[in-house]
């Protein structure tokens, strides 16, 4: 049975008891007085008002490929996200463009603003309440606590995802971020939300963050592409937002147009994420040992070069490391060694965490962040992992020279076949 | 000539009208109360459930004692927590009033009477605090009675070593150390500042960089190298020769050993809950761990750890208002 949280926080109450006319209104005022005077005194300042904060690693980036500075542009990249997207408190939908795909603004605003539940019984701010102090107050994976951990937080303002049913370029499906937010990831900092789903209270919150995560992502883009517009694209006369312009004005026109191309462009792909799920057709082996000899071998090959970075024996002590997508693109693609300290540290300031390499998983551990599973393993084989060093397997019919369906299933046998984890193995058997 | 005054001091102390041992015994139970209180406060932190009822003083618009019980035992865990922090904070609250009226009728001491008042005052302006934090939905207040809350403990915690029949008997015929009254004061003040830093870091806003938090995590983790030392420098002093004939002190600095050794290990806890481990390819179960978010376990080892930080403050009280109360009656 379904229960209402309206009804249960204080409706039901009603039933058998009469709420309670003392409203103390002389006792809140006191104490909202005191308050009021305890935070200047205390924390010397009022009550701080979220802002989403600007990609200033990017923006150094571009203006390091433009040889200037962005200037006004920046504020006129922050007002065009504002009257788009709104704010941590009030988020927003481009309404005005012409979009036809479009998030539940409903879930994104019960995700928004500060934690808590409202005299209605439904509980908001839960991106704040679970995600933010690691993932940031915009989705830039530079919360409080993200240097502390290994990996960093995610940033999702490149929309590359790691784990998901779809291949490198694509968006993730929401039943991707569903998982990963539900199941966490293992040896890692994120946490698994099943402890929500398995509650009748906040069985929805998932849902609502996985909107969240995708509204984050999509203004994240959207910024890096109208800041690259600014810095790269655009004439010095031209403005890449300009709210005072009426509708008259023949420069409003083809301001909308661009813009409008820019969200559109972000919002395509989201919205064919569905029709990009790689099919996972398990094919099981006729003699199980045969088959990881075989798996073996392939791992060992150079079609697949999987022994150059996880090592022969796959305890990822390859020759190849290297460092991730998010990192590359504040440091090499801005000219910058993330090996040399004297090179990116002065970045510190702008928000860069330090540079560190991404291991190869050591299969030896069974730890397999993207799911354990059998077809997980095939997925992040055949799609590789997004933003990583792990690239997709070249595979037929596609490419000749690639793995067939039963040797892409031989490699995975062999992976799961390293690991001491006697769960993992059984599932595999 | 320390062995006479002694003597006269523990003479006019008995001298004075007996005291009521209703006066300890409340003040013995607020103590006791105050623990669950300050679990419960770190509950409401863990599970970010300081909003969780929109409302103050009222929970849902009703009195505090005339919320459904129905509705708070069965309704979401944040809520239970937050309406149940509030029913233990009225608990304690009225202990502090029985205290004070305890005081009046079986107190000669007046500075003990004051004090008792001072007691009740600390304990309205917690709540009143607390009510701040949601009237204002500010979490900077939340930090603030976070931080406030141990020392009301501490409060509590030395109302019952002022009341309790040690602290007019003494019964010490040992000299502590002037080193060893500095140390421990110190081993106070550091107990505190780690709760103060704990209560920071539990109450980060999330906007903050981690340049500003990094730091804290890296004060907090020193503190705790000092605190340990101390602790470990007290418990063994009191063991020494020099000090063997010290009584009472003995018992609470082998507690805040032992309770040392847990809150390190709770520590560690609850850094791997928090943000796992940075090398978690040491073992195989670190590297299959998946941190369970608000799971139970690690939602009571988080909690256990900033509770702990309490114990081992108010022991620090005990110890160090038993030191200086030995050290004015060798004087």
């Amino acid at each position: 049975m379904r229960i209402n949280t309206k009804s249960n926080f204080r409706g039901d109450a009603r039933n058998f008891k009469k709420p309670c006319v003392l409203q103390s209104e002389s006792l809140v005022a006191l104490t909202r007085t005191l308050a009021f005077v305890s935070l200047i005194v205390f924390a010397g300042c009022g009550s701080h008002v979220p802002e989403f904060k600007d990609n200033e690693l990017f923006i150094h980036r571009i203006e390091k490929e433009s040889g200037g500075t962005l200037g006004t542009a920046r504020e006129d990249v922050r007002a065009c996200l504002n009257s788009m997207f709104g704010t941590p408190d009030n988020p927003k939908w481009p309404e005005a463009l012409d979009v036809s795909w479009r998030l539940d603004m409903e879930k994104v605003s019960r995700a928004a603003g500060a934690v808590g539940r409202a005299q209605d019984g439904v509980e908001r701010g839960l991106w704040r309440k679970h995600c933010a102090t690691c993932h940031g107050i915009s989705g830039d994976g530079a919360g409080p606590a993200a240097a502390l951990q290994a990996p960093y937080p995610r940033d999702f303002r490149r929309r590359s995802f790691k784990f998901k049913s779809t291949p490198i370029g694509s968006r993730p499906t929401q039943a991707d971020l569903v998982r990963t937010i539900e199941n966490g990831i293992q040896g890692t900092a994120m946490p698994g939300f099943q402890s929500l789903t398995r509650n009748k209270f906040f069985e929805k919150d998932i849902d609502a963050l996985v909107e969240y995560v995708m509204y984050l992502s999509i203004r994240g883009e959207v910024e890096r592409k109208l800041l690259t517009q600014a810095g790269l694209e655009l004439d010095d006369s031209e403005r890449v937002f300009n709210a005072s312009l009426g509708a008259s004005d023949p420069r409003y026109e083809s301001q909308q147009k661009r813009i409008q191309a820019v969200v559109s462009d972000v919002l395509q792909p989201w919205s064919l994420a569905e029709t990009k799920v790689t099919p996972v057709s398990v094919i099981l082996p006729d003699d199980l040992q045969s088959s990881i000899e075989r798996g073996k071998q392939l791992f060992n090959s150079e079609t697949t070069a999987c022994a150059s970075c996880h090592g022969p024996e796959g305890n990822g002590d390859g020759k190849s490391q290297d460092f991730d997508e998010w990192t590359k693109d504040w440091t090499i693609r801005a000219g910058i060694d993330p090996l040399k300290r004297e090179e990116w540290k002065p970045l510190k300031k702008l928000g860069a965490l330090k540079p560190v390499k991404n291991p190869p998983r050591n299969f030896d551990l069974g730890a397999f962040r993207g799911g354990s599973n059998p077809s997980d393993i095939y997925l992040r084989i055949v799609n590789g992992i997004e933003g990583t060093p792990m690239p997709a397997v070249a595979k037929q019919p596609e490419n000749r020279q690639g793995l067939t369906e039963s040797q892409i299933w031989d490699v995975v046998n062999f992976v799961l076949s390293l690991n001491d984890n006697a769960a993992s193995n059984e599932e595999a058997k | 000539m320390a062995n006479d005054t002694h003597l006269d001091l523990a003479a006019n102390a008995s001298s004075i009208k007996p005291p009521s041992p209703w006066v300890h015994r409340w003040a013995v139970a607020l103590t006791t109360m105050t623990f669950p209180l300050i679990w419960v406060g770190g509950l409401v932190t863990t599970y970010d459930a300081g909003m969780a009822v929109p409302d103050w003083p009222n929970t849902f618009g009703y009195n505090l004692l005339l919320y459904p019980i129905s509705t708070w035992l069965l309704g979401p865990f944040d809520l239970f927590v937050e309406h149940g922090h509030r029913l233990l904070g009225m608990v304690v609250g009225i202990l502090a009033i029985g205290l004070v009226v305890a005081s009046h009728l079986g107190e000669s001491r007046r500075w003990a009477i004051v004090w008792s008042w001072f007691v009740l005052l600390a304990v309205i302006g917690q709540g009143v605090l607390g009510g701040m934090r949601v009237l204002m939905d500010e979490r900077t207040m939340a930090m603030i009675h976070g931080c406030t809350g141990p020392i009301f403990f501490c409060m509590a915690t030395a109302t019952a070593v002022l009341t309790s029949q040690w602290w007019r008997d003494c019964p010490s015929s040992g000299k502590t150390r002037g080193v060893f009254s500095w140390l421990v004061l110190i081993l106070g003040v550091a107990a505190l500042c780690q709760l103060v830093i704990g209560a920071q870091l539990r109450h980060i806003q999330t906007w903050a960089s981690p340049r500003s938090f990094v730091p804290l995590v890296h004060l907090h983790l020193t503190l705790a190298v000092v605190v340990t030392l101390l602790i470990l420098w007290t418990g063994m002093a009191t063991r020494s020769s020099s000090m063997k004939s010290v009584v009472g002190l003995r018992r609470p600095t082998g507690i805040l050993m032992v309770l040392i050794l847990v809150q390190l290990g709770l520590g560690v806890g609850t850094w791997i809950s928090n943000y796992a481990l940075p090398w978690p390819e040491l073992t195989g179960w670190l590297a299959r761990y998946t941190i369970a978010a608000k799971g139970w376990v690690e939602s009571w080892i988080i909690t256990g750890h900033q509770a702990t930080g309490s114990l081992i403050l108010a022991f620090s009280t005990v110890i160090i208002f038993r030191t200086f109360r030995q050290r004015r009656l060798e004087h």
